[in-house]
């Protein structure tokens, strides 16, 4: 074939790592150039290193909210799980010990996203409901675990972890791309991913194909559970409080991010790299904007706008 | 003194010069002229994939050409939208009719452009005289008042070539109208065509049936590969001009002798599911075709879905190389080695954002995986292997595959089902909407599977294509076994007979 790479795996690693988003590169590196017109503080390294660490619990909950939505589903309860995720973690701390209270934490998030999955792949419930189950569900255990009051979080360890920082990086940010990396390689490089691709982009096919869809579908959505959990590491050891409404809202912005960065809401096309940038994208704007002193209520009608011309811009640009 | 027009020398109503289209780098027409004038039927014909779709689209505004130009009555014009067309009188009839069935015939030749009266509502009045005076003038018998979605196809079609002339078309583009009619509504379509012709209208029509393109076109143009092979009047060619410029290449007469069979591959005994098939047996040896024959609705592809795993049978037992199996999804199957070929490429085959290599491989991914993870290397040398074996002519394996024609897609559905390495091969319908020439290259695939030792069970509503490629021919009647015919006892009329007819 004259029409591809001479190299057979070259190609596809380039695609995989440009993976096509070369759309949102684009607007990201736009928007850095207006941002840093605009402010002199945005293109320092402590401000740059400070949009890292702030993307990096909606960057980490996006991730999960890709592979969800790769399969033409969707996850509402992951800011849910999330606040579950973080009483549970600040509540169990003090008696049993950081690594069970992280241990347990994880679990009931990844056993949230299992429930979700059971509901969707096996029982035929559609994603969007189930989860919307779960946000209410989920919320609820985090009230009733703390009572509603917010449980303090006076573990050092704990807190140096959200606040510190390792190579000059902050931690939370390496989480992130950790998560980034490890999301790129399932989804590229195993079984597993490509079946995730395929089940998104035509499910009876897949089925047809042999793939074991409902299991696969399951594992989605733990994946996105567990995902959510492990934001909510970053979150309460980055505030060093367990609130019952931690993550309020968060799963709109986590679709969001996936949604600027190309992934379509139909199945079956998108990548994680894609949405890595598309919550750099929101990022880097709400970092701009506040550096600027713009009005946080106006900041929200800015973001909402960049959604919507965001995606409206990938769709005319996907037009052939 | 009134002067004869030669209709080539008059200014065509709708023309392209040196149309070229692509895809994503896919080429699909080049350097194409194209014309038809007022008072003319004009056929197109090509293969699946020969760029006729592609050609309706841009003359219907849908796509906008990247090269060339595109001339109504001799200007030259850009339709950037349908919408645009249609102003300018070029009105396309999709295969898929595009009717609100909740809206009556005369409210659906009238949406957009109701007659209405002083205060802005519909004049129903009004509407309904000039509905019945339109039909009427076309000769098309039915009741105004119904809902289109109560109509048959053939009188949707006719609602909608009424409409067209309500909206001053000039130029009618039909799709495959006839491949949705029976023999008597097409003679009632031409009869209209004819009429539609003889007050000046210029038709395109497009036909796989080319004994329809003598029957009604003026002239006809051949279409290969996106570009022009061969234009005539009529009357100056035959059916064989036809296909040598269609398909393009020669194919040896299909001479062949008696196979030879191994061990049984895959046995049958019994086998029921409640309410679709009772009591089906047969066996399929190494190296042998078994022909699953019988009416759609049979229960062909229900007995196919359940030797799969698709459906759990109720009764019966299913053998594989003498022992009993039990398949509860395609994914067992395959690694049984049995691989189904779905009928309805569409809804249960592509994945048709994703690119052909992802095709070709989701079934068999485990042969490219070590310690769970992919080699990709492995995977496209394999890809690339599996492209040049089946002829898949595509911009490359990167390509999306929903941008290929049917036969190029078929084939790389049969390189996936292949690539699990099947003992058993269940091909469903293998050539339904593939091009001549494609539809020969997967017979040619399917006997060297054969020939290889591959058990094969073929269901197909072409007689043909049954009787030439099957060694034994089980012939299916509500759901039961009603005969099963050697390759001596197989005719058409067997087949029919037991298929059609009560014993």
């Amino acid at each position: 074939m004259p029409h591809e790479a001479t190299h057979p795996g070259y190609g596809a690693m380039l695609r995989r790592i440009g993976a096509g988003r070369l759309g949102g590169l684009i607007a990201l590196v736009v928007l850095i150039v207006i941002a840093s017109l605009l402010s002199d503080r945005f293109l320092t390294v402590p401000n740059l290193l400070n949009v890292l660490r702030q993307i990096a619990i909606v960057g980490i909950l996006a991730m999960g909210m890709t592979f969800v939505i790769l399969t033409a589903g969707i996850d509402l309860s992951i800011g849910s799980i999330l606040g579950l995720s973080v009483v549970l973690y600040a509540g169990l701390l003090e008696s049993w010990g950081l690594p069970v209270a992280i241990t347990l934490g994880m679990l009931a998030g990844a056993g949230a996203g299992l429930v979700n999955g059971i509901g969707v792949a096996y029982a035929g419930i559609p994603a969007f409901i189930m989860t919307l189950g779960m946000l209410s569900f989920a919320r609820g255990l985090a009230f009733i675990y703390t009572g509603g009051t917010p449980i303090p979080i006076l573990d050092e360890t704990f807190y140096n972890f959200g606040n510190g920082y390792f190579l000059g990086i902050p931690i939370p940010a390496l989480v992130l791309i950790a998560t980034l990396l490890a999301s790129a390689f399932v989804l590229g490089m195993t079984p597993f991913g490509r079946s995730v691709y395929g089940i998104g982009s035509n499910e009876e096919a897949a089925r047809m194909s042999g793939v074991p869809v409902r299991l696969y579908k399951t594992v989605v959505y733990v994946i996105s559970g567990g995902l959510a959990a492990l934001a909510g590491v970053v979150y309460s050891s980055q505030l060093g409080i367990g609130t019952p409404i931690a993550g309020q809202g968060y799963e709109l912005d986590a679709i969001a991010a996936v949604v600027v960065g190309g992934t379509s809401l139909f199945g079956g096309k998108g990548s994680v790299w894609g949405t890595f940038i598309g919550t750099l994208i929101i990022g880097v704007l709400a970092n701009t904007l506040n550096l600027n002193g713009v009005d946080p209520f106006v900041q929200q009608l800015v973001k909402g706008a960049l959604i919507v011309v965001a995606v409206f811009g990938m769709s005319r640009a996907n037009r052939t | 003194m009134p002067l004869k027009l030669n209709a080539s020398l008059v200014t065509p109503l709708l023309a392209v010069r040196g149309l070229g289209k692509s895809f994503s780098g896919n080429v699909v027409l080049s350097d194409l002229d194209f014309a038809v004038h007022a008072g003319e039927v004009q056929a197109l014909v090509g293969e699946n994939g020969a760029g006729k779709s592609t050609l309706i689209k841009v003359l219907g505004g849908v796509y906008q050409p990247d090269r060339g130009e595109l001339l109504v009555e001799g200007e030259p014009t850009r339709l950037r939208s349908p919408r645009d067309a249609l102003a300018r009188g070029i009105v396309v009839i999709q295969q898929e009719l595009s009717l609100a069935p909740h809206l009556s015939a005369e409210e659906n030749i009238f949406l957009g452009h109701f007659p209405t009266t002083r205060f802005g509502t519909v004049a129903r009045g009004e509407m309904r005289r000039r509905a019945a005076e339109l039909l009427d003038s076309l000769s098309i018998e039915i009741d105004p008042s119904v809902p289109v979605g109560r109509l048959s196809i053939a009188q949707q079609q006719m609602v909608e070539i009424a409409k067209a002339i309500s909206l001053q078309a000039k130029v009618l583009v039909l799709d495959e109208p006839t491949a949705v009619l029976d023999e008597k509504r097409v003679a009632t379509l031409f009869a209209l065509v004819a009429r539609l012709k003889a007050q000046g209208l210029g038709i395109v029509f497009i036909s796989h049936h080319l004994e329809e393109v003598f029957r009604i076109c003026d002239r006809v143009t051949v279409l290969r590969d996106g570009r022009k092979t061969g234009e005539a009047p009529i009357g100056e060619i035959d059916q064989e001009w036809l296909v040598a410029r269609m398909i393009g290449r020669d194919f040896p007469a299909h001479a062949r002798q008696a196979r030879r069979f191994g061990k049984p591959a895959l046995e049958l005994r019994g086998l029921s599911r409640r309410g679709e098939f009772e009591d089906v047996s047969f066996a399929v040896h190494e190296g042998e075709i078994v022909g699953l024959a019988g009416l759609v609705g049979a229960g062909r592809t229900e007995v196919a879905r359940a030797i799969v795993g698709l459906a759990r049978p109720s009764a019966g037992t299913i053998r594989l190389h003498g022992q009993d199996v039990r398949i509860d999804d395609p994914g067992k199957a395959a690694r049984l080695g049995i691989s189904y070929l779905t009928e309805d490429r569409k809804a249960q085959g592509l994945l048709p954002n994703r690119p052909v290599r992802e095709n070709a491989t989701i079934s068999s991914l485990g042969r490219f995986t070590r310690l769970g993870v992919l080699n990709l290397v492995k995977e496209r040398i394999y890809v690339r292997e599996m492209i040049g074996k089946l002829d898949v002519r595509s911009a490359g394996m990167g390509t999306e595959i929903r941008y290929l024609s049917g036969g190029n897609q078929q084939k790389v559905l049969i390189g996936r089902a292949l690539a699990v390495e099947p003992k058993v091969l269940i091909v469903d319908e293998p050539t339904r909407g593939v091009d001549i020439g494609a539809k020969q290259e997967i017979y040619a695939l399917i006997e060297q599977l054969v020939a290889r030792g591959v058990a094969i069970v073929l269901i197909s509503s072409e007689m043909e294509e049954v009787l030439r490629l099957s060694d034994r021919i089980v012939v299916l009647r509500r759901g039961r076994v009603a005969t099963t015919l050697s390759r001596e006892e197989a005719s058409e009329e067997t087949i029919m007979r037991s298929a059609a007819l009560a014993a």
